[in-house]
This record gives structure tokens, sequence and C-alpha cells, in this order.
């Protein structure tokens, strides 16, 4: 499983963004993190990939335990490098726009894809297959719909085989139709065996497809545990998040 | 007797000057690519101990008129250093310092503005910087920066003609010493028109070329 444990985040003028968060997210279950924009969200899906390290606290991979800050000093102590086993999707997709959706889910593979191009190619046309997108693999990202791209990114993610997803707010900028066809695609990564926190303002989603549910607010955990705790909110700041979120819809 | 006819006769005169302007600009081309890329990667890389000073300079370089640059490394140093340098060497080295640190700034800046977040991507997709920088940035700063390189060597190409004020026997003071014997300014200048066309044509093409090969509008909607 994918842990953080007493998470804090700091600014470099001090202001605290994360304070002693705690995360637990398992394979096959879909987490939902939930909360209000500027919460800390993305700075907790950045600390939990390691793209960005935490002022203090634990991140743990399955086995491997990292406490930070790091001591780089220490001969023993190596810089995480999880990736892909950990892997993110991002709002803003980040697909490299020099190459075709097909070369963008091939090209982390390029080293592999020597000895096994027969087996990958197999696997892109199962995936090409699974996230309906034959008449749309070979054009450039820009040439493409936000859903056609962001269901390249998740592909993207996919093939590399990872064992944890992270998703920030990836439907964000898609109509109803296209998110309910990127939403689609991810119970495929649940029935993967991969663990998948996904940031979302889609509550109605959160509801029906999550395992678990976090409430993040200012910074803290507000509450964390089934889905109950957003189809029958009982503390006042989740329902008058939900409220908001349900007048917004 | 036409600009055809005057290009015929004097063509040994005028291929001994094209020859000059050449190899001038060729010093120029390769030193200032070769040094200006590497010394934008090294601004990007150091910004406080490299990119800033080069800024500075830079700034300052592009304040004065090349010209005078010229007039200035070619008369009072070489009078206050008490040496004197071939003009041919003295022309090279001002234009290949004006080129080097033109190229500098185009490279330093594309490297800048390189979005992150691709970086970013090729991160989280288990991706070496190696493989990152091959596949990813360098495809796109090249493709970038490539038709405004260009564009600047044509331009270093036009400067060197300044070289013929320090009596340099490029082509430019080869029509001017024809003209003087001949004087038959319009065809005279205009022969030069067409070999400097000649000259900067094909790079033109060039860029176009790779511009509508390889660079494609990449904005997303």
């Amino acid at each position: 499983m994918l842990r953080a444990k007493n998470i804090t985040v700091k600014t470099a003028d001090g202001r605290l963004i994360l304070d002693d968060v705690s995360l637990t997210i398992k394979r096959k279950e879909i987490t939902a993190l939930v909360g209000p924009s500027g919460s800390g969200k993305t700075t907790l899906l950045k600390a939990l990939c390691f793209l960005d390290y935490p002022n203090s606290g634990t991140v743990s991979l399955d086995t491997k335990s990292y406490d930070f800050p790091l001591n780089l000093e220490d001969e023993a102590t190596q810089k995480p490098t999880p990736w892909p086993e950990v892997t993110a999707v991002f709002q803003q997709l980040f697909l490299w726009p020099h190459l075709t959706l097909r070369e963008n889910i091939l090209l982390p593979l390029k080293a592999r894809l020597k000895d096994d191009s027969k087996k990958l190619n197999a696997e892109l046309d199962e995936l090409i297959k699974q996230f309906d997108m034959t008449y749309f693999i070979d054009r450039y990202p820009n040439q493409t719909s936000g859903g056609q791209r962001q269901r390249a990114a998740i592909a993207r993610a996919l093939i590399l085989k990872p064992k944890y997803v992270l998703l920030d707010e990836i439907t964000s900028a898609l109509d109803v139709e296209q998110a309910a066809k990127v939403l689609k695609a991810l119970a495929l990564l649940k029935d993967n065996d991969i663990g998948v926190l996904l940031i979302t303002h889609l509550i109605n989603f959160a509801k029906t497809s999550a395992d678990s549910v976090v409430f993040l607010d200012e910074g803290k955990v507000l509450a964390a545990g089934s889905t109950e705790l957003i189809t029958k909110p009982s503390h006042p700041r989740i329902k008058d998040f939900l409220s908001c979120a349900k007048a917004a819809s | 007797m036409n600009t055809l006819d005057i290009l015929i006769k004097y063509h040994p005169a005028f291929l001994e000057g094209l020859k000059v302007t050449m190899q001038l600009s060729a010093i120029v081309w390769v030193t200032g690519l070769l040094l200006g890329t590497l010394l934008g990667i090294m601004g990007n890389k150091y910004p406080h101990e490299v990119g800033l000073p080069t800024r500075v300079l830079s700034f300052i370089l592009g304040g004065i008129p090349i010209l005078v640059f010229l007039f200035w490394l070619h008369y009072p140093v070489q009078f206050m250093l008490n040496v004197v340098i071939d003009p041919f060497y003295t022309a090279a080295f001002t234009f290949a310092i004006v080129n080097i640190f033109a190229v500098a700034d185009i490279v330093r800046s594309a490297l800048n503005d390189f979005p992150k977040q691709y970086i970013t991507a090729a991160k989280v997709c288990g991706m070496g910087e190696r493989q990152t920088f091959l596949s990813v940035q360098f495809p796109l700063i090249f493709r970038e920066i490539l038709p405004a390189l260009l564009l600047l060597q044509v331009t270093m190409l036009h400067v060197t003609l300044f070289a013929s004020l320090i009596s340099v026997e490029e082509v430019f003071r080869i029509a001017q010493r024809i003209n003087a014997s001949i004087y038959k300014p319009v065809e005279i200048y205009t022969a030069l028109g067409v070999l400097f066309l000649a000259i900067s044509l094909p790079v033109n093409g060039f860029a176009l070329w790779f511009k509508h090969k390889f660079t494609r509008d990449i904005s997303e909607s």
C-alpha cells in the first residue's frame, strides 16, 4: 500500500499547506480525495508521488519507507525514484505535443520496445480497444478533444503497469459525456490491481465508485472513511461543502 | 554594361570577395552556434554564476551598434594594447562575439521557458534524464529555436559587409572597388544583391522547409 503519515508541507515563507496529514491508498481500491480548492489536495498528491518532498512525515511504498526531510548526506539514504510504480495523471495532462497519442503512450517504454515489441504492441492494441481510441490514436494531442487526450494520458500511465495511479482532477475540463467515458476507464484501473487516488469534485462519482473517501480542508484531514462520509455527512463543514457542490452541479 | 555583364566580367574578383565573405561567415556561424549554445545551456544551468553576467553583457552589447564595436576593437583597442591585428581576424572576432551572445540569448530563453510539466510527465512515467532530454526537451526546443537561429545567421552574413569598412577584402569591398573603376552603381550593387540572394535564399528556404516539415501548431484548445 501507498501510505502518507504525518505529512507536513510549508511554503518558503512558512505558510502551512499540509498539516500532519495521513492517508492510505490500497491496491484494487479507489480512494477519493475531496475538498475545496486550495485545501492542499494537489500538494498531497505531489508528495505521494515524490515530485515535491514534504517538510516532515513519512511516505511508505509497500515495503520501502522514506522519512522526510531526507538526510541525503547519509550515504545510505537514496533519493526516492518510485516511478512508474507510482505514477500520476494531472489536470493538464502534459501529453508531449510533438508526438502522436500512440507515440506518447509508447515513448516511456522505448527501452523495452526493442526486446518486447510484439508484446507491448499487443498490450497497446488492447488498451486502444478498452479505451475506445482506435480512430484517434495516431493524431497529435492538439488534434483531439479533451476527453480523448484524457483517455490517452490514462492509457500512458496504465501501460507502465503501475501499482498506484494518482489522478488530479482529470475530468474537470470535460463535458458530461467525455467525463463519463473517462470515469468508465477508471474502473479498468481497479480491475488491473491498481490502487487509485482520485482528486475530484464529482461527488456523485465518488459516492458510487470510490471505496474510501478523504476530506481535506485547509491542509488538514477533516474526515476519512467509507463513502458514508459523503452520502450521510455529519460534519458541518462537509455538509456545507456538499451542498455547494450540489448547487454547482 | 548590365548586371549580368558585370557579373561575368568581374566574376573572378567577385568570387574572391565571396570566398572571404564565406570564410568570415563560417567562422562567425560555427563559433556563434557552438559557443553560444554552450553559453546558453550554462546560463540556464547556472543562472547566477553564468546566466546573469551573460545577460548583462548581452544587454550592453545590444546597445552598441555593431559598426561602433567593430571600429572600437579595430582602432582604439589595438592602439591601447599596442598591437596590430589582421582586420579579417578583428572582424571575425567582433561578429563572433555578437553571434555568441545572440545565440546564447535564444538558447537560454528557450530552456528557461520550456514547460516543466513535460519533464514532470516524463519523470512520473519512469523516464530517465537522458531519455527525457533526447526525446522530449531537445526536439521541442530545437523546433522552437531553429527558425530564429537561421534568421540570425542570415543576419550575421549580412553584417559581414561591415568588415569592408576596416579594409577586409570581402565581397562588398570588391563591389566598391569595381564601382570606383567603372562607376555603374545600380548594376554593381544589383549584382551584389543577386550574390547575397543566392546565399541567403537557400538558408531561408531551408528554414521554411524545416518549419513546414517539423513544426506544427501544437497549441491545445
